[in-house]
């Protein structure tokens, strides 16, 4: 063996070693997070038409449907002294992270995941963080977010559809109903809304930087107002009303 | 004896302080008059009742009470009293024959000339100042900017909460709201500015509201956190 091939070979191990170090000093500093992580995981027997409260402070909130009569939540809490203590009522489960935390200080992050009967009508807040549901058709759905966080309902199908956050943009894939009401507000970030083509609406759009794309939708009735700022107008017999209002943001409408 | 010495000497003669002279010319007085006679009785039960009640008498229910009424009535009446010698002063003072010399009279010409100036300028200055602020836009001007200021109010009030608790949030919660507080004021001066641009824009001032209202909701929301 030559000296060249020698320091190759110690080359190549000091490359190996280096790299181990590196992958157990990421596993050492990583892992107390992960430990520190408090899980949570409940089932709640319940009727096909629940309802599903739930004010979060900080954190993600995922809500879908499955084919049973129960509910299973799971949270995920960033803080070990972060409380969660669901309460089931009849039909309905609260769940209020704010009220179960008062005078504990910052809490962190608390993840939520969701599983529920696909009528169920679902109300949830938080302050800061991503809402999405997926798969509903229950009679109301609300997503608020009162700072920053996106906001993506995807197929759903209410007869109430509330959507509003401040920063953050609000996506949502499914069908108005007839004499249902939606409503979709953001101060700075993109509204997308995706319904099948032969939907039938009143239209309100509201946005000062005159961002309106109705697309396949518009037709000669619309009235644009506020040199273009509003565009009211009826698609179809216009059974449901939409208000869509959005600062700085685009409002976009596209076709499913 | 006539009746007024009988009744003034009808209390010494039941307190039994007569002297036998005394008491023999009252009793024969009284046994002419019907009168005296008649008080001599009433005297008599009165001192009688008195006697067979003594140590029976009752307080007032609030004796306290009784005390402040009764000084109140005499103050009032004290006060009524002094009152009156200043009303009489002051018809008096109008009344007193008024002499004045030349240049008095020259000077209250002066002052009664320069007040009605000043109240005759002071009062069409305020007549201009009316009429113009009567047209429709300065009116509109004023309500949103009056409806703005009390939103300011509002918003002033959230902000001292919200100065109290923000020291216990994280520091990307304070980001956070600092962050989303600067989208919606951005979105409340543009809204501002439109408005200034064009006073009679409807969609504008929907528009204002509808920010302020935001903002007063995000700070409402974070108050309590």
């Amino acid at each position: 063996m030559t000296s060249r091939s020698l320091s190759l070979q110690n080359r190549y191990l000091a490359g190996v070693l280096s790299v181990l170090t590196i992958v157990v000093a990421i596993v050492l500093v990583a892992a107390p997070a992960v430990l520190a992580q408090q899980r949570l995981s409940k089932r709640y027997p319940c009727g096909k038409n629940v309802r599903i409260e739930l004010k979060n402070v900080s954190g993600t909130i995922t809500v879908e449907s499955w084919n049973k009569d129960e509910i299973r939540l799971s949270a995920t809490m960033e803080s070990p002294s972060a409380h969660v203590v669901p309460r089931q009522m009849e039909d309905s489960l609260v769940v209020d992270v704010m009220g179960d935390n008062r005078g504990r200080g910052d809490v962190g992050d608390v993840n939520f995941k969701l599983q529920v009967p696909p009528n169920s009508s679902v109300d949830l807040e938080t302050k800061r963080g991503n809402i999405s549901v997926s798969n509903l058709r229950g009679v109301s759905v609300r997503a608020h977010v009162s700072s920053e966080g996106d906001i993506e309902l995807a197929n759903v199908s209410a007869s109430q559809v509330i959507a509003q956050n401040t920063i953050g943009n609000i996506f949502f894939d499914g069908e108005f109903s007839r004499g249902g009401t939606y409503e979709f507000k953001s101060t700075k970030g993109d509204i997308t809304i995706r319904i099948p083509g032969d939907s039938a609406f009143r239209l309100v759009a509201s946005s000062p930087a005159r961002k309106i794309q109705v697309g396949p939708f518009w037709n000669n009735g619309f009235k644009t107002l506020g040199d273009g700022r509003r565009l009211v107008g009826d698609v179809g017999d216009g059974r449901s009303s939409v208000s869509v209002t959005n600062f700085s943001g685009q409002i976009t409408f596209m076709r499913r | 004896m006539n009746c007024e010495n009988c009744q003034e000497l009808i209390h010494d003669l039941l307190d039994g302080t007569l002297s036998g002279q005394q008491q023999l010319a009252l009793n024969a007085h009284l046994s002419e008059c019907l009168d005296c006679a008649n008080v001599r009785q009433d005297l008599e039960s009165i001192l009688g009742f008195c006697r067979d009640h003594r140590g029976e008498y009752e307080a007032p229910p609030n004796e306290k009470a009784m005390w402040l009424r009764i000084r109140n009535v005499i103050e009032a009446k004290n006060g009524a009293l002094q009152a009156t010698p200043a009303r009489r002063s002051l018809f008096g003072w109008l009344n007193r024959s008024w002499e004045l010399s030349l240049p008095q009279l020259a000077g209250l010409a002066a002052a009664i000339v320069l007040c009605v100036s000043l109240a005759t300028a002071v009062g069409l200055r305020r007549l201009e100042s009316t009429s113009t602020q009567t047209t429709p836009r300065t009116l509109e001007a004023s309500a949103v900017s009056d409806r703005v200021w009390q939103q300011q109010q509002v918003v002033n009030y959230w902000n001292q909460r919200i100065e109290v608790n923000k020291v216990r949030w994280s520091p990307e919660m304070r980001q956070t709201f600092d962050r989303n507080l600067a989208v919606i004021d951005q979105a409340v001066n543009d809204s501002l500015n439109e408005l200034h641009r064009n006073p009679h824009d409807d969609l504008s001032e929907q528009m204002l509201n509808d920010a302020m209202n935001d903002k007063v909701a995000l700070l409402k929301e974070f108050s309590d956190l």
